[in-house]
């Protein structure tokens, strides 16, 4: 029993850190930002952690909360030009973004190590920090849902025009979400930097984004639920088999493809939908009126 | 010096023009961003490849190249975004659909090549140098330009001077009037996909022949270049596309030339910021985004 738990504890490791960038790409979609600059602010809050303990001899919590709070100005800095841009534009926009901290990180030798990548950084955080710090963000998300705040991010999402005729300034709720997309990201970069020893510059780029992006489009974008079920699914996905791992990279295309086409929503939020309506429909009232209020 | 780079960087601008233009006349007509050009664009290369390899002549191998790119297009259209255009939801959909269909692609050709780097064989383009006024020119880049000049006009007569292109401008600016004079909305998009699968397979084999390095994953650099080159000319204009690519190319030649070479990307995509956040639409004004609509 104790070889079996201590054989997946890598695994877990893993799931939560990745748990961790997925809700930093969940809150940026949830406040209707395209935003897929995640995997920028991961790698600003892992490097400003790095750097910090490697070249100055910082204990590792000043490095990480150095990273948080580089993560949230970056992501304020950014969040000025991109509510400029819609959709197709903002997403182009965080792409580039990405492409600049990657190639900024291998061209800024002295700091970053190039792309030797950054060694030699204290191994500090284990499976209990990570687990704290997944669950927390994990509350914080439940609580923005359960709140005024969670419910002005639905109306924005659902329909930008609608929600400034109800008075909401967007531009500041978006910028809220953003924020806490970078900060959040920034959190979980300084973790992983001080739970793997070393880092690479290409590690943070398009296949990172790729990765995080694919577990919230299978989870699902609105409840909390939605991005611990896919990251989840496609944490364990690999280990369960091993011809998965061999072709990662093709599960992971077919499944975005079968997801978005099939189960626009996600695993979790088609669920819980399905689940209400069952509910709906067992205390009688109107199963198909009520369905059509619950879906929109 | 400097007027040979900037030949350098028109002839491979012609290159990107080709595979740029396929990506913003998709977006043009759809607003669908298909993230999976630049997996198909690396198949080109790998269909020359091997035609040649079987000892066949390379006329043959780009005919081959453009088959099955245009063909491998209109694929992925119909499995990845007819039926997302159906629910309305397109936007984020397509770009996570497209996405997914890249990744499959690389993946395959990736299996298929065994990762391995292949170039074409010496004697497959001969090798003379003309040189002129001071400036050298390969035949091989003399073969480049004279192919993109004569891809990019025929588009253009194409799009703005036959009853086909017609029938294209009329579904992009409204399907549902132009299924009322007998179009075809769902056959037009198959056409422009496979057109759109065929530039980016002829500059596969460009790309292939130039730089002699065939991989699986040779497509993504090309795709986020083509992103600036599309934001840069207007998204869906097929002039700008045109004018940026040839701009795009030069800046980059130069770029390499005169400044540290590990700066190149990143100045590439600050710029594609910039140009984002100060003209969103392109370099031509809003008039030039989509140009496909409103011309006669």
């Amino acid at each position: 029993m104790s070889d079996f738990i201590f054989n997946y504890i890598p695994v877990f490791d893993l799931f939560l850190l990745h748990l961790g960038f997925a809700f930093s790409q969940y809150i940026a979609l949830r406040s209707g930002v395209f935003s897929l600059a995640t995997a920028a602010f991961a790698g600003i809050g892992a490097y400003t952690a790095g750097i910090l303990s490697v070249k100055l001899g910082l204990p590792s919590p000043v490095g990480i909360a150095a990273g948080v709070v580089l993560g949230t100005a970056a992501a304020l800095f950014l969040s000025l030009p991109l509510s400029k841009l819609r959709g197709v534009y903002q997403a182009i926009a965080t792409v580039a973004f990405v492409q600049i901290v990657v190639s900024l990180n291998i061209y800024l030798e002295g700091l970053t190590g190039g792309a030797m990548g950054l060694n030699g950084i204290p191994h500090t955080v284990g499976t209990p920090v990570l687990f704290v710090a997944a669950a927390g963000v994990a509350y914080m998300m439940w609580a923005i849902n359960r709140t005024r705040l969670g419910r002005t991010f639905d109306v924005i999402r659902e329909d930008e025009a609608v929600a400034v005729s109800l008075g909401v300034p967007m531009a500041r709720y978006q910028t809220l979400g953003f924020a806490l997309s970078g900060g959040i990201a920034g959190l979980f970069g300084g973790l992983e930097a001080h739970h793997t020893y070393a880092l690479e510059p290409n590690q943070f780029g398009f296949t990172f984004l790729i990765a995080i992006l694919s577990y919230v489009v299978l989870g699902g974008r609105s409840s909390v639920l939605g991005p611990i079920v896919g990251t989840a699914v496609l944490i364990a996905l690999p280990e369960i088999a091993r011809p998965l791992d061999e072709n990662r990279v093709l599960v992971y295309g077919l499944l975005l493809i079968l997801v978005i086409n099939f189960l626009p929503r996600g695993i979790a939020d088609t669920a819980i939908d399905r689940l209400r309506l069952r509910r709906v429909a067992r205390s009688g009232s109107a199963p198909a009126k009520a369905g059509k209020a619950v879906e929109t | 010096m400097i007027a040979q780079q900037l030949l350098n960087g028109l002839i491979v601008g012609g290159v990107y023009a080709l595979f740029a233009l396929g990506f913003t006349l998709v977006f043009g007509i759809q607003k669908i961003l298909n993230l999976a050009h630049g997996a198909i664009f690396t198949v080109g290369a790998f269909v020359s490849w091997y035609v040649v390899s079987l000892g066949l002549p390379l006329l043959l191998g780009i005919l081959a190249s453009i088959v099955v790119c245009g063909l491998l297009s209109m694929l992925v259209e119909f499995v990845c975004f007819s039926r997302l255009r159906k629910t309305g939801d397109e936007e984020f959909g397509a770009i996570i659909s497209s996405i997914g269909a890249g990744l499959v692609i690389m993946t395959v050709v990736q299996r298929l090549s065994n990762t391995r780097v292949l170039r074409f064989p010496f004697e497959t383009f001969p090798v003379r140098i003309y040189e002129f006024a001071g400036l050298r020119i390969t035949l091989l880049q003399l073969f480049m330009v004279g192919c993109a000049a004569l891809l990019v006009l025929a588009l253009y007569i194409l799009i703005y001077r036959t009853s086909f292109g017609r029938r294209i401008r009329a579904v992009t600016d409204n399907e549902r009037a132009s299924t009322l004079v007998a179009i075809n909305p769902n056959a037009t998009y198959r056409q422009v996909y496979f057109i759109s699968g065929a530039l980016a397979g002829v500059a596969g084999v460009l790309v292939g022949l130039a730089f002699s390095s065939i991989h699986f994953a040779m497509g993504e650099p090309y795709l986020l270049f083509a992103f600036v080159i599309v934001i840069l000319g207007g998204l869906g204009s097929i002039l700008g596309a045109t004018i940026a690519a040839l701009l795009f190319g030069m800046m980059q030649t130069l770029t390499i030339a005169f400044l540290p070479s590990g700066l190149t990307n990143t100045i590439i995509f600050l710029a594609l910021f910039l140009i984002l956040m100060v003209r969103p639409n392109g370099l031509f004004g809003k008039e030039a985004a989509g140009a496909l609509r409103g011309r006669r």
